[in-house]
């Protein structure tokens, strides 16, 4: 019974949710968005190395079939589309990934919207994440006051993003503020990061505040251990932040700053501490995406995870793809923030640590 | 030697001799990189608190403990008495011991002790305590226009806490004893 208890504790929470996904759909459908669907099973999934698709066996009625495997993200599917002429997208839905926690801020099959946008760069993206999220505050204001009026309904007292807004502090999502990496480190960290662009640079200066990284660490590991103890934790605090460009090392699928060449047209979303979104002006360069592809095809064997082909046809899909940016948003976190819920598992139906313990 | 897979609540892990209890932990995984996990400890032999990251990965030197289910009896002076569920031996434990923990405990209240050496190293709570509202401010008209949607609550056990201005004396409600924050009514869904 402890899966219907579970419902029956969180269903304010769940509301609220679902809520939140049809303001997501109204605010795409009505600013000029297809919203598309994408397969979940694919035999090529995505490359990140530090990702680990799940695995499963799909077979026909003739006993006849294929290892496949549950996409981490509809991003591959979604720039096949781009590059087959469709223009401004959408898809809002389930995506997997193993070995994360059950709870706290992951559950391997969670919530995510990727929208893309043809012919614009990142900071046009970052404005489709304001002005959604403004529509998002408007809407949910619109429905708390009568709820949190001595109705018991309220069953789940908001943290500190979601206090602010119910008490009528809206101002909070009125302005996002948008910052430079380099800026954030200046201000958090106290040095200069274009000094540490390069992976021996940056050893040296996690040795020197104290922490014990191994000598085999990527850049982005090294770049991690600072930014996870003495950055993350207090972005997003006062307002909603936008950080953008991210070192080379980091930039994944994101095209190289022109103007700023050590750093990648990438930025994430950080609010109460909590990261939301990712986004990036996207690579048209088959040859650079080919590259990356395999440099992480051979890190996935060197760390032990599975390793199946790079996917050629979006290698060639990215020759055609029109110049575009796009993002990816944790719906599961964004209700989180809404509901003040401090665990995933509350804004879930059936939260994988359930299925754990049953 | 173990790694950051055997990291949990309530985990005990050597570190530069001594030894601590896990009493948060969380997995970060920024996708682009390798996860992290973030953790909270506290040191079993004072009340000293310190926080580790660990990449994923990395040697984690946990230390095994025994797992015994105990219910609080009563606090006196700074100890706080536990009965063994098994062999119905009181146990007491040095407040430096349950810390912050301590003011979750209601009499009758079933932990689970973590043992070493046949001493509680630690105690882990439920996830959510039922308590009875001792005092309770009640709500003012306007309140909710003002801006306040909360307020402070006395439980049964003298624990204070944030509940929704609804919330009215002799009501049950469910805290949550990881966030210290109001988790439910009890019995209204």
């Amino acid at each position: 019974m402890s899966h219907l208890t579970h419902i029956a504790e969180n269903k304010e929470n769940l509301i609220l949710r679902f809520k939140i996904i049809q303001w997501i759909r109204e605010w795409f459908n009505a600013n000029g968005f297809l919203e598309v669907e994408t397969p979940i099973i694919l035999r090529l999934p995505g490359q990140e190395p530090y990702l680990s698709p799940l695995k499963l066996n799909v077979h026909n009625e003739s006993d006849k079939g294929f290892v496949g495997y549950l996409h981490t993200s509809p991003e591959y599917t979604l720039k096949k589309m781009l590059a087959a002429g469709f223009g401004d997208i959408y898809s809002l839905c389930k995506t997997f990934r193993d070995y994360e926690s059950f709870g706290g801020t992951h559950n391997p099959e969670f919530t995510m919207i990727e929208w893309y946008r043809t012919g614009v760069d990142m900071f046009a993206i970052m404005n489709d994440v304001e002005r959604l999220f403004a529509f998002i505050v408007e809407k949910f204001i619109s429905v708390i006051p009568s709820e949190a009026e001595g109705s018991p309904s309220l069953s789940q007292l908001p943290g500190d993003f979601s206090t602010s807004l119910r008490s009528g502090r809206n101002d909070i999502a009125g302005g996002f503020e948008r910052i430079h990496m380099r800026d954030l480190w200046k201000k958090f960290v106290g040095v200069n990061l274009d000094e540490y662009l390069t992976k021996e640079k940056m050893f040296g200066l996690c040795v020197s505040r104290g922490y014990k990284p191994e000598q085999s660490e990527e850049y982005e590991d090294l770049f991690s251990r600072i930014f996870i103890d003495e950055v993350e934790p207090y972005l997003g605090k006062e307002k909603p932040l936008i950080v953008h460009h991210y070192p080379m090392s980091m930039a994944a699928l994101s095209r190289q700053s022109q103007a700023d060449s050590g750093y990648a047209e990438r930025f994430e979303v950080y609010i109460d501490g909590l990261e939301l979104a990712n986004a990036y002006c996207e690579i048209t360069d088959a040859d650079v995406i080919e590259e990356r592809l395999k440099t992480e095809k051979i890190k996935r064997a060197e760390l032990g995870r599975d390793v199946f082909e790079v996917d050629r046809e979006f290698v060639e899909a990215v020759r055609c793809m029109p110049e575009s940016a796009g993002i990816s948003l944790g719906i599961d976190r964004l209700v989180q923030l809404f509901t003040g819920c401090k665990n995933i598992d509350d804004v879930l139906v059936l939260p994988m640590s359930e299925l754990m313990n049953q | 030697m173990g790694s950051t897979t055997d990291i949990h609540k309530g985990a005990v892990i050597r570190h530069q001799n001594n030894l601590y209890v896990v009493t948060s932990c969380q997995f970060v995984n920024p996708g682009k990189g390798s996860a992290f996990t973030k953790t909270k400890l506290k040191s079993i032999s004072s009340d000293k608190g310190m926080e580790i990251t660990y990449k994923s990965g990395e040697s984690v030197d946990t230390v095994q403990v025994e797992r015994q289910n105990m219910q609080f009896l009563y606090k006196n002076g700074g100890f706080y008495s536990f009965m063994n569920q098994d062999n119905y031996e009181t146990a007491d434990v040095n407040e430096d011991i349950i810390g912050e923990d301590g003011k979750y405990l209601k009499e009758g209240l079933q932990i689970i002790a973590l043992m070493n050496d046949g001493s509680v190293v630690a105690i882990e709570l439920p996830k959510k305590v039922q308590y009875t509202i001792k005092t309770a401010p009640p709500a003012v008209k306007g309140d909710t226009a003002g801006g306040n949607v909360t307020k402070v609550a006395i439980m049964d056990n003298d624990l204070e806490v944030n509940v929704p201005i609804f919330i009215k004396e002799g009501e049950e409600i469910l805290v949550n004893t990881e966030t210290g924050e109001y988790g439910g009514r009890v019995g209204t869904n």
